[in-house]
């Protein structure tokens, strides 16, 4: 989901600033599988980063990779090698996008 | 106070709703759509802010009983004398801010078919969708002995709060050379790793603070999570500290004497100025009251929009839910607070709630600077809850120090990021 949205709910307060959905057509855009996917990195991942790292700074292809090498390297030790195993290649695709996008739309 | 909170509520529902009128059918049910959560933990405040995010014209109101919540993540550290109880403490202001309703008194009933909360004993919140994150209640009187008087003296410090500074206490009490017992109930139950990340802390305690007291934890299970890397650290860091005994063992607790401090397995009996049970647990109570709980006292939901199996427009999510192989764990409440939140965007939105995959991970400190993990990922399709194959796992054994001092900073950083994203 776009943090755009997020940012008129937090600095307003109440909802005058915040669209209004008729069509449905945000809460598709923002309950798209790509953004449900991120869903559950942000458990884990802040925009200061530290000890886990921010996914902010980095575009799609870099995450991509970076996801991509987690799923491979067999004798990982941290908990992403043991995550990421669980995406397809197609899902870490649509996750990295998204989260480039979300970072662009802030 | 609360009194004039809840009218105001209905009042301004009511307002809303005749405001609303003109609009159209799918602006009225966006606008308009009141949606209430009972419990603000990890997954009902997580529940309530994405909701506001998704629908941010829409009526979020979160009923809890307490204006400040104390997390149970990271209270085995404040019991082991490592943290101040005041870390593990947040207030819902990023929720008001955001403009999510707050009525922080005791949801006592829920009528499922009038789709009504009752609040205290006369004020009546009515939803179009409601979402229970109850966590779970301790089932007093399960184990003999053991009833919420047992509680004051015998701990079980299973909710964060005054329980957890009740067992560090104890524990200060203990005079050097003294036993210290914990009992661990059957599975299932809050936090799976919970017991042991307690066990190894309060054997550091002991280690460094009454080195000849030693932790005896007598289980009902012959195996529990992480079991390999738990034993490995307390055979390193604890071999006079800690004695891990398993039902086949004489590990299960039969009952207990709170008047003299004691614990009964089948054949023998300890007595101790510490004693930490944790007993059998079940869904918080309003589960049962709004009729979502089954005969285990667990509340079995349909995994792709975690809405009851049993009650239509009342959603389940953390630890009340039967929603195995996922465990009941805080970062398992969080994202099934965010996916039930996306489902019901999509069902006000007249879109259908689609598959998705969901994971979680569980850090364990086994010492105040080294942790082990656990994480899954799991599919919520057709089939059910399910784990994806060949994903999950839980830390090498035999890693390097680096590594578990990696997973202690790390879990540090969850902590901060999980209450945050949950708590503002």
């Amino acid at each position: 989901m776009p943090l755009s949205v997020f940012a008129v709910v937090a600095c307003g307060g109440q909802t005058d600033s915040a669209p209004v959905d008729i069509s449905g057509q945000t809460v598709e855009r923002e309950t798209d599988r790509g953004a449900v996917l991120a869903l559950a990195c942000t458990g884990c991942h802040s925009e200061g980063g530290g000890a886990i790292v921010s996914l902010s700074d980095h575009d799609t292809s870099q995450l991509r990779a970076a996801l991509l090498q987690y799923k491979s390297e067999l004798d990982g030790t941290t908990v992403m090698h043991r995550l990421a195993r669980g995406y397809t290649e197609a899902d870490i695709d649509l996750v990295s996008a998204y989260l480039e996008q979300a970072e662009a739309d802030r | 106070m609360t009194l004039s909170l809840n009218r105001r509520h209905i009042l301004q529902s009511t307002l809303l709703g005749v405001s609303a009128f003109a609009l159209p059918i799918s602006a009225y049910a966006q606008t308009d759509a009141r949606i209430v959560i009972i419990g603000g933990g990890f997954g009902g405040a997580t529940t309530a802010m994405t909701l506001k995010k998704l629908l941010p014209n829409s009526s979020v109101t979160l009923i809890e009983v307490n204006a400040l919540f104390t997390a149970c993540p990271f209270s085995n550290l404040v019991i082991g004398g490592l943290r101040d109880v005041s870390a593990q403490s947040f207030s819902y202001d990023a929720l008001e801010a955001a403009g999510i309703k707050l009525i922080f008194d005791v949801a006592s009933d829920v009528d499922p078919t009038g789709k009504t909360v009752r609040v205290g004993l006369d004020t009546v919140v009515p939803y179009d969708k409601l979402i229970l994150s109850p966590g779970v209640d301790l089932r007093f009187n399960a184990l003999e002995g053991y009833d919420l008087d047992a509680a004051e003296r015998l701990p079980h410090a299973w909710k964060a709060g005054p329980q957890t500074l009740l067992l560090q206490h104890r524990l200060q009490d203990v005079e050097d050379g003294e036993i210290v017992l914990m009992s661990v109930p059957p599975a299932p139950y809050r936090c799976p790793p919970g017991p042991y990340e307690r066990a190894s802390l309060i054997a550091n305690y002991l280690k460094t603070q009454k080195p000849r007291s030693k932790l005896i934890v007598l289980d009902a299970k012959e195996q529990f999570s992480k079991m390999a890397l738990f034993q490995e650290a307390w055979a390193e860091h604890y071999p006079d500290h800690l004695e891990w005994r398993g039902a086949s063992n004489d590990g299960t607790v039969s009952r207990v004497d709170a008047e003299t401090n004691t614990v009964y397995t089948d054949f023998e009996s300890f007595q101790s100025t510490a004693i930490n049970i944790i007993p059998p647990q079940k869904a918080g109570f309003i589960a049962e009251r709004a009729g979502v709980t089954n005969s285990t006292g667990w509340c079995p939901i349909d995994p792709l929009s975690f809405e009851s199996i049993l009650q239509s427009d009342i959603h389940v999510i953390g630890d009340a839910t039967i929603a195995a192989p996922m465990p009941k764990s805080a970062f398992s409440a969080n994202l099934q607070g965010k996916v039930c939140a996306v489902a019901i965007a999509r069902i006000l939105a007249g879109l259908a709630p689609e598959p998705t995959i969901l994971a979680n991970t569980c850090y364990s400190y086994t010492t105040p600077d080294e942790a082990i993990s656990i994480a899954g990922v799991y599919s919520n399709d057709n089939a059910g809850l399910s784990s994806i194959a060949g994903a999950g796992g839980v830390s090498p054994l035999g890693a390097d120090k680096a590594v578990r001092n990696a997973e202690a900073l790390q879990a540090a950083h969850w902590f901060e990021t999980i209450t945050s994203e949950a708590f503002g």
